[in-house]
């Protein structure tokens, strides 16, 4: 039986998310979070592979205490089991220092043969993080996949998709894939599931509950990266805009300038 | 180790064994100038084998060396060959700072040797910039889907590894320098430890709608459009136009179109005489991919940033003034 990992995010409404223009700080307060939607994707794939090979499927996140909200989620969906990483001590971290937290944390469950991700968060869009889980967990990594092929003898065969075409490739596992959502589309719960999944039982690791797990490495201490500083953009000049009173005339005018131009 | 003690800026140059790809050209171009500001030297960092003729063009963007490295494993892209090389070569010369191009291969492994290394990654930086004073190098990158512009820098740690999108910089060589130092590197990968092999390609048939790089008009659909019953109109108005019809990112996270069609940093850079957009927000992630002649924005909110964009723009129910442009334009040719 495969035992498989698949690593989600919830994110804040970015179309909600606003600069406060007097402390150039971003307002999340109040707004609504949801799962990264491009997870949902990774959670499918998995979910595919179960009911193909045969699995079991454990989810693991790192956030707030709210966070569990996506975990039950992604359990109604096809979870056996979740993981909330959570504490103050793995706030403010980069992709170097979540990595490192998610392996440790899943150590704490066993070792998976598979790990699917989405390929980037819309909060962060890094797409950094399933690399760097991969070579934490020392994983094979198949990213962009389109399609799973096959799985046998300790190997998964599958296609991924490259910039011009297609390719098919053959890796060892453990390995880590990213997912195109082409052939993944998420699915609904059933009704059981989703009632299920109200009450289902999360683990919860704090700092001190992950073996082994060095204060140094997590949050912002374990951070590669930070932002000192976050501005608006500079927006040019606005053009000119077309009001002669109907879409017909604003149209006509607009053609009439782009005549002159020699655009059309 | 301090983090003067870590020298010169590195360039990755991708390469599919016959030419090197646009980015890595790009990147050494950008760079140029960047180490010109900090006193690092520029080198560019091949892996396997490329035509002398090839690495003539990265010269001329004028890089002060080279470091070529062969050894076995670097026949075919694998993300355990290329990180390795990297994390041996970057142990040995302690470069300050190592930019890839951010195509599907170079996001794949960077992160990767990064955490080798265990040090700071960022992908998709814009701008470039340098704080004389900490040493940093600024990478300024729109976040929170173009909210807001970000600086990130890596404060601690070395190399500073950076993935920057193709299209991101332009390429404007300046010419080889007279002495280009030269380091020949030996890196051996064990094929048999190659953990995703390589069986095959199939390449994407070719689509004349999906080509829209090139294209001298494209017509551009944003998050407005309700639905894809909505979208035939575009279509039909990018034709009439003789040109491509292209989206936003939302409409692709819809399923509305392909990714194919996505403009913008993580799609397709376009440089169209005209472009057209219709209900899109003006998400910066967006418009930097956008080199157009002339822009003509619609839309129905009037303080959408896409009007900072536009030469022209029209305020107004997006089918409504698509379906009077097709019928006007239609009308002018008769």
């Amino acid at each position: 039986m495969l035992n498989i990992l698949v690593c989600v995010k919830q994110i804040p409404d970015i179309d909600l998310v606003k600069m406060d223009p007097e402390t150039g700080n971003l307002v999340r307060t109040g707004v609504p979070t949801l799962t990264n939607p491009l997870d949902l994707n990774a959670l499918e794939a998995a979910v595919q592979i179960k009911e193909r090979f045969g699995g079991r499927i454990t989810l693991i996140t790192m956030g707030p205490p709210m966070a569990e909200s996506t975990l039950r989620e992604c359990l109604a969906v096809g979870g056996d089991e979740a993981v909330l990483v959570s504490g103050r001590g793995f706030g403010g971290a980069d992709t170097l220092s979540t990595s490192y937290a998610i392996v440790k944390a899943a150590d704490m469950k066993g070792r998976f043969d598979l790990i699917f991700c989405g390929k980037e968060s819309l909060d962060g869009a890094t797409g950094q993080m399933a690399s760097q889980l991969a070579e934490r967990f020392d994983a094979a990594q198949i990213s962009c996949c389109l399609s799973i092929e096959d799985i046998k003898d300790g190997r998964i065969r599958a296609t991924r998709a490259l910039e011009n075409g297609r390719e098919l490739v053959e890796a060892t596992l453990p390995c880590l894939l990213t997912v195109e959502k082409d052939n993944f589309y998420g699915r609904l719960p059933s009704l059981d599931a989703y009632l299920a999944s109200k009450s289902a039982p999360i683990t919860v690791y704090a700092e001190t509950d992950i073996d082994g797990l060095d204060p140094q490495k997590i949050g912002v201490p374990g951070s590669g990266t930070i932002v000192p500083k976050i501005y608006p953009p500079e927006l040019p000049e606005p053009g000119q805009i077309i009001r002669t009173g109907s879409p017909r005339t604003d149209v006509g005018r607009l053609l009439e300038l782009l005549t002159e131009k020699g655009s059309l | 180790m301090k983090k003067s003690d870590y020298q010169n800026m590195w360039v990755y140059i991708e390469h599919d064994g016959r030419t090197a790809a646009p980015v890595g050209l790009e990147l050494c171009c950008e760079l140029r100038k960047l180490c010109d500001q900090t006193g690092d030297r520029l080198f560019a960092v091949v892996l396997g084998e490329l035509p002398e003729s090839e690495l003539d063009k990265v010269k001329d963007c004028g890089i002060d060396g080279i470091i070529r490295v062969s050894g076995t494993g670097y026949e075919y892209f694998n993300t355990d060959a290329w990180a390795k090389a990297f994390t041996v070569l970057s142990r040995k010369y302690n470069p300050s700072a190592i930019f890839v191009g951010g195509t599907i291969d170079g996001r794949d492994f960077a992160p990767r040797f990064a955490v080798q290394l265990e040090t700071g990654c960022t992908s998709d930086a814009m701008e470039l910039g340098w704080d004389a004073e900490t040493g940093d190098i600024q990478f300024i990158e729109p976040a929170v889907g173009g909210k807001i512009m970000a600086v990130i820098t890596v404060p601690a740690l070395r190399p500073q590894v950076g993935t920057i999108r193709p299209g991101t910089f332009p390429c404007a060589p300046v010419g080889a320098k007279q002495e280009i130092e030269r380091i020949e590197e030996r890196i051996d990968f064990d094929p048999e430890k190659i953990r995703c092999r390589h069986l095959g390609f199939i390449p994407d048939e070719s689509d004349p709608e999906l080509d829209i790089a090139n294209a001298d008009c494209i017509v551009c659909v944003g998050n407005g459009l309700k639905d894809s019953e909505h979208l035939e109109r575009y279509r039909t108005l990018a034709k009439l136009l003789g040109g491509k019809l292209g989206c936003t990112r939302p409409l692709y996270d819809r399923g509305i179109l392909p990714y194919k069609l996505q403009i913008g940093q993580s799609g397709v850079m376009v440089k169209p005489k005209l472009y057209i957009s219709f209900g899109v927000s003006g998400a910066v992630n967006h418009t930097a991919g956008v080199d157009a002649d002339v822009f003509v924005a619609v839309g129905k909110n009037p303080e959408a940033q896409i009007f900072n964009y536009c030469d022209y723009g029209i305020v107004g129910d997006m089918d409504e003034v698509c379906d009077e442009m097709i019928a006007q334009i239609k009308a002018l040719r008769q």
